[in-house]
């Protein structure tokens, strides 16, 4: 049972980490193409005085990506049904030049005022509009969840590190004896610290396969029945066979940092 | 006879050289002899075994075991003289958690004997100090005598050259304190192993010929 009880005292704790690195790595995933979708559903409006090339705009803010000019006879035909011919044409010629401005990517608002300044300043652009107030919202929306995660995981971390110094405080205790003794014997410190090493990789490849089973768990059986679009659209995004490479890492990283610090805080023979 | 110990003008002290335990001392040991160093409580009779095994490093002078000048012996040095040398605590220093045949054998594991010449020894060893029939038990369910005749035996487990005894029987009762007594003069005159112990009082039946050394006022002085 103390046996069980004190692997359980590390494993958790680095479970909690290694949990906490794959949520933020599926987030991740998963947020990134959401973030393609709000990107390829945003265009902004320029209104020109002559016509501009995609060249030219990019020459003024580089997150210009594409635009595709609108065609003013369309735009005429609507608003002037019942007009004469000679009027249409008339409309046509004084009209300006409109333009479907695309971005590279998926920006700030801060950001998104500072391209329809840079646009504006050319003199053959008489304005931007960047529909600033629903990009906001769901900049904003976006940002929130985003940073949520973060601290949520960040929290989780900073605990997790705080029961596994707490754990090593333990380790320091239960192992001091007898690497002191080995030392007195003049055991070199791999093979005083030898034993600790083993118990805790041992513990970093059990919390590395409890968190990969619980994520293959969401994947394969939650996601699938769990009936939310987002989850089902993205399955594949929920769990890698690359991601359990990572979490070993993190793990056995971890472990070694926190081995080595017991075994030089536990150096020289305290009476 | 060649010096095993030899030690020059050394001064050990605490707090950074500001609380001198040993100053000037200047002896020399040799192979195979028998040491006794006693003194009043608090002396430094401790402090100077400690430094026998690079627990305490001289502040000033100089220390040399085994040929190794311990001021400046590299720690990989320092940890191969240990191999050679048998200590021997006062509470007894036993690893809790391994079983009385395993701590005895501690020495010959760092050395990396295989687990069969383990065996052999440890069973060799415990018979010598009359504890075979206790060797898959703990240091813990043991008797302090006991415990102590195990850390005798780990002591003892690889021949060494030096033996360092500090207060071996210091809390045992006549029957544990004579086995270890003769345990350590049989090591003595059998493997001209050299033997230090640090004690308050000398046995009253002691059969070999040793020397004995009294620390007073920090001062290490041979007593003739």
């Amino acid at each position: 049972m103390k046996f069980i009880k004190n692997h359980l005292m590390f494993i958790l704790p680095l479970m909690a980490i290694l949990l906490g690195v794959e949520f933020y790595l599926v987030f991740d995933r998963t947020t990134d193409s959401y973030e393609q979708g709000l990107k390829d559903g945003y265009s902004m409006l320029v209104v020109t005085q002559k016509p501009v090339s995609l060249e030219k705009l990019q020459s003024l803010n580089k997150h210009v990506s594409s635009s595709v000019k609108i065609k003013r006879e369309t735009i005429v035909k609507e608003i002037a049904k019942g007009v004469s011919e000679s009027s249409t044409q008339e409309i046509l010629t004084s009209l300006p030049h409109f333009y479907t401005v695309r971005l590279d990517a998926y920006i700030a608002t801060s950001e998104l005022d500072e391209i329809k300044e840079n646009l504006e300043s050319d003199t053959a652009i008489k304005s931007v509009e960047t529909f600033g107030s629903s990009y906001s919202s769901s900049y904003r929306l976006f940002s929130f969840i985003k940073l949520s995660l973060k601290i949520f995981i960040g929290f989780m971390g900073l605990v997790s590190l705080l029961l596994i110094i707490k754990q090593m405080e333990i380790w320091r205790f239960t192992h001091l004896q007898r690497m002191q003794v080995m030392e007195i014997f003049g055991a070199p410190l791999m093979l005083r610290s030898g034993i600790l090493f083993r118990v805790a990789i041992i513990d970093a490849l059990l919390a590395t396969l409890f968190t990969s089973i619980f994520f293959v768990y969401i994947k394969f059986v939650w996601a699938t029945h769990s009936g939310i679009d987002i989850m089902r659209q993205n399955q594949d995004e929920l769990f890698r066979i690359s991601d359990i490479m990572m979490l070993l890492l993190v793990a056995l990283v971890i472990v070694i940092i926190a081995v080595t610090t017991v075994v030089w805080t536990s150096k020289g023979v305290e009476e | 006879m060649s010096n095993v110990i030899s030690a020059s003008h050394l001064t050990l002290a605490y707090e950074h050289g500001e609380n001198e335990i040993i100053k000037d001392a200047t002896f020399n040991i040799k192979k195979g002899e028998f040491v006794f160093i006693t003194g009043p409580s608090g002396s430094g009779k401790s402090t100077l075994l400690k430094s026998l095994y690079g627990q305490i490093k001289a502040n000033e002078g100089s220390l040399v075991v085994g040929g190794l000048d311990l001021a400046t012996a590299k720690q990989k040095k320092l940890q191969e003289l240990r191999t050679h040398m048998g200590i021997i605590f006062q509470d007894y220093k036993l690893v809790n958690e391994w079983t009385v045949a395993k701590n005895v054998v501690l020495p010959l594991m760092i050395a990396g004997y295989s687990v069969d010449v383990q065996n052999t020894q440890a069973s060799r060893l415990l018979k010598h100090v009359k504890l075979e029939k206790h060797a898959d038990k703990f240091p813990l369910e043991l008797s302090g005598g006991e415990q102590q005749r195990v850390g005798v035996a780990r002591a003892l487990a690889k021949n060494p050259v030096v033996i360092l005894a500090d207060e071996p029987t210091g809390n045992l009762d006549d029957y544990s304190s004579n086995v270890i007594w003769d345990l350590m003069e049989n090591a003595c005159q059998q493997l001209e192993t050299t033997v230090l112990v640090v004690t308050h009082k000398i046995p009253s039946v002691f059969s070999l010929p040793y020397r004995h050394f009294i620390i007073e006022n920090k001062g290490v002085y041979e007593v003739h």
